[in-house]
């Protein structure tokens, strides 16, 4: 799946995804205990976000079901918000060398300078051309900033309408907002801070970050 | 799923949540168009609904299974053991060297961000891609592989052809000197189909795997990628090209 991958919207270069994965058949042994660790490590660096699709994502499930919960079949994902996160987390992987794959999306200058920092040379990456065809059906670029942060589509363009309205007319914080979206996405890669700033709707001069 | 009609009160609580919209109000009480419906369960899962009138159905054949396993990413592909949408894609290509050197991965989600896709819109870009002569990912890498019935022609399933999903990913591998061609028949297939799609292309890091990549695209009139998604390479064993 490439749910981290194709994202919209600005601030792209405050949201970067992590995961660790196994392949089946290949490095998948004693991978609870492998991702036991990773846990420390993200909760060290401070992933603003993660979790396991097949429990939920840390915002509104405690750690330890999700540390209880950890399979053979288990990978974890989640977002941070800085480059110096990334860094430090590829650091920190490198020096446990648990033998599985580590993956960073996000903007491309902000992700290869952070491998740099952190001494490593991509191995494979995947480009986001963009998106093709009917591109009339989508929702605005707020719209779609915040709901394609969930890869597999759980948060509908509704909802975010929604909940942006009652933010913009302060019958709901934005904080409550962005809580709310991000425990629809399972697996723990929604960026609850993007989010924020997207219902809000403060931007950056120029729009674009 | 459905919609216990008895104990709906039409307060229309679930209607902002589906994500491809299938939940009307039809005579004051919450309906769901079938067709239209992904079964993702997002409804269900998350007990949208005061009064908890979501009720799954019975997914009684391959068409209905395949859709909910497909759209709901808390189901795991049985076919290949990976959960989501099935594919493990170059999140590993560190150690399963999937993509190698001379070749890139052609990689669509295919009704992705947030339409849905019916598997005929699908079908017409297997059957562009194939014509182009990409080699498709094995049954075991991807789901939707295990449904074409002729990699040659990119055929899919007749009776799968009216299944919607919420999205879907083609894989391909592609060699390098038909990467131009790969490229025209997506930008042309993308004018005939009633959704969107987002293309992902899946390089090993070289220098000239990424020079070829860029003016490919350029000549092509599509931007050079701002977004990537990088396997940094700590999986072990690492895979040697």
């Amino acid at each position: 799946m490439t749910h981290s991958l194709h994202r919209f919207g600005p601030y792209q270069d405050e949201d970067f995804v992590w995961q660790v994965y196994h392949a089946k058949g290949i490095n998948d042994q004693k991978v609870p205990d492998k991702l036991q660790k990773v846990i420390e490590v993200v909760k060290e660096v401070g992933s603003e976000n993660w979790g396991d699709v097949k429990t939920g994502p840390i915002v509104c499930t405690s750690e330890e079901t999700i540390r209880g919960r950890l399979t053979v079949q288990s990978r974890l994902r989640g977002v941070f918000t800085r480059r110096a996160q990334v860094v430090q987390f590829l650091m920190r992987m490198k020096e446990l060398d648990l033998g599985l794959s580590v993956i960073i999306a996000g903007d491309l200058s902000e992700v290869l300078q952070a491998c740099r920092k952190a001494g490593l040379t991509p191995h494979t990456v995947n480009y986001s051309i963009g998106v093709f065809g009917r591109a009339d059906l989508l929702p605005d670029e707020e719209v779609l900033g915040v709901t394609s942060m969930c890869g597999h589509h759980m948060i509908a363009a509704a909802l975010v309408e929604r909940l942006r309205e009652r933010v913009r007319k302060g019958n709901l914080s934005p904080q409550e907002a962005a809580k709310r979206l991000a425990c629809l996405c399972l697996c723990g890669i929604f960026n609850p801070v993007r989010a924020e700033i997207l219902l809000r709707g403060e931007f950056k001069k120029g729009g674009e970050s | 799923m459905r919609v216990k009609t008895e104990c709906c009160v039409g307060c229309g609580i679930c209607l902002d949540y589906c994500p491809v919209g299938a939940i009307k109000l039809v005579n004051g009480k919450a309906h769901i168009v079938k067709e239209e419906c992904t079964e993702c369960w997002v409804c269900y899962r998350n007990k949208v609904c005061p009064n908890s009138c979501f009720e799954p159905t019975p997914l009684l054949d391959f068409a209905a299974v395949f859709k909910h396993v497909l759209s709901d990413p808390t189901e795991t592909y049985q076919g290949t053991g990976v959960p989501g949408r099935g594919t493990e894609e170059a999140k590993t290509n560190d150690v399963t060297g999937r993509y190698r050197p001379g070749f890139y991965g052609i990689c669509i989600d295919v009704g992705r961000p947030g339409i849905g896709v019916y598997l005929r819109d699908v079908q017409k870009i297997t059957r562009a891609l194939a014509k182009v002569g990409v080699a498709f990912a094995s049954p075991e890498e991807n789901p939707l592989s295990a449904v074409m019935t002729d990699f040659k022609t990119g055929e899919i399933r007749e009776d799968l052809l009216d299944t919607r999903v919420l999205s879907i990913i083609v894989e391909a591998i592609c060699p390098k000197e038909k990467l131009p061609a790969a490229l025209a028949a997506l930008k042309e297939v993308a004018k005939e189909i009633d959704t969107v799609f987002s293309l992902g292309i899946v390089s090993v890091w070289d220098e000239e795997q990424n020079r070829y990549l860029f003016q490919t695209l350029e000549k092509a009139g599509l931007p050079r990628p701002r977004r990537g998604k990088v396997n940094v390479g700590l999986g072990r064993p690492l895979v040697k090209f």
